[in-house]
């Protein structure tokens, strides 16, 4: 089987994928939701801790967020991608919960200086060298995540920890296409002295 | 795309390039003007090595959900669910009733108005007035129900007026 063929492949199990979500949703079915749950914890919590910058905020947002899907399920068409549509409702829960305490923006989630920095669990890995420099490595990567502007950090964020297309990041956002590959351009741009740090 | 790419700088450029190289960020033909860029230009090549590095760090930031927070997720998800779906079987209870009082209804009028017809004629009445007193008749179940529901109401708020007292 050629590339295009298998790609086809692909999308067809996706969307078949999708359209089964879809249904489940539909009935509210809970082992489908469990299953969701489970599926896409690591991933929905990272994405809530990059808008947020906070944990415990973030697993707030996160129970939040599914009692929303459970809520909404029926929206859900099937058509797109479910992962798109659950960081979508995510990015809505904490648009909402600053318009009520800040003005809308994301900007109001931007932390000042003096803030924690993003909170990384200890990973528990043996002390080798590597481990030691590479965990190094991810805090500092962190820490300059923690200062770089929140539209940039999200997007970086769906963008290499996700995987997502630029068209999907634009979808889940609400930006154009061009301001996604600035904003992708701009935080490699504002990470990049941090890295110098590491190297120090 | 090429709208966007299409900038006079070449480095600015370049870094463009390798912020978005990925499946459908870059086309071949801007992959081989940016590796031969990269030949020639030593800080574009490092911030495409700061970048790649920035990028596997990223990769590698370890945050995950604890199992703790996903089963309380999970047991709030399947409480909220049972709530909606009682919710859900109120309304369509109500909405059952709703349907069978309108047809009732429908149909007891058509009942009613014959008969206080037929009772208007038997008694000698003018028009007017059976039809004055089948109004009333209509809406003395309304009023009588508004009654109690005021009454209660009164009780219910002189009740918590002296337990707060």
């Amino acid at each position: 089987m050629n590339a295009t063929a298998c790609y086809f492949v692909n999308a067809m199990a996706m969307k078949d994928e999708n359209i089964e979500i879809a249904r489940g949703l539909q009935r509210r079915d809970p082992d489908l939701l469990d299953h969701l749950i489970e599926m896409y914890q690591h991933r929905l919590l990272r994405y809530l801790v990059s808008l947020t910058g906070r944990r415990e905020l973030a697993e707030d947002f996160f129970q939040e967020t599914w009692i929303r899907v459970l809520e909404r399920g029926r929206q859900y068409d099937g058509r797109h991608e479910f992962r798109a549509w659950l960081f979508t409702i995510a990015r809505n829960l904490v648009l909402d919960h600053l318009r009520r305490k800040h003005p809308a923006s994301l900007d109001s989630l931007i932390d000042s200086d003096d803030a924690a920095p993003l909170q990384i669990p200890d990973t528990g890995q043996p002390s080798a060298f590597d481990a030691t420099v590479q965990r190094e490595q991810n805090e500092l990567i962190s820490t300059g995540m923690h200062h770089v502007p929140v539209e940039y950090r999200e997007t970086l964020v769906l963008r290499f920890q996700e995987g997502m297309s630029l068209e999907e990041i634009a979808g889940v956002t609400g930006a154009p296409l061009g301001t996604v590959k600035s904003r992708i351009y701009r935080g490699l741009s504002a990470l990049e002295p941090w890295l110098k740090g590491a190297r120090l | 795309m090429n709208a966007d790419l299409a900038n006079n700088d070449p480095h600015e450029r370049a870094r463009m390039l390798i912020a978005l190289s990925g499946p459908e960020g870059v086309s071949n033909e801007q992959h081989s003007w940016l590796a031969a860029h990269l030949e020639s230009c030593p800080e574009c090549r490092e911030f495409s090595e700061n970048a790649r590095e920035a990028i596997h760090a990223l990769r590698a930031i370890p945050i995950t959900a604890g199992a703790r927070l996903v089963s309380a997720t999970q047991m709030r998800v399947r409480q909220r669910a049972l709530e909606l779906q009682r919710q859900q079987e109120r309304v369509w209870v109500v909405s059952v009733c709703c349907a069978a009082v309108t047809l009732c209804a429908v149909f007891t009028t058509a009942v009613f108005w014959f008969g206080f017809g037929w009772l208007g004629e038997q008694m000698r009445c003018s028009p007017p007035l059976w039809q004055a007193s089948f109004a009333l008749f209509s809406i003395m179940p309304a009023v009588l129900t508004a009654i109690l529901l005021l009454a209660r109401g009164t009780h219910l708020a002189d009740r918590n007026g002296a337990s707060q007292g």
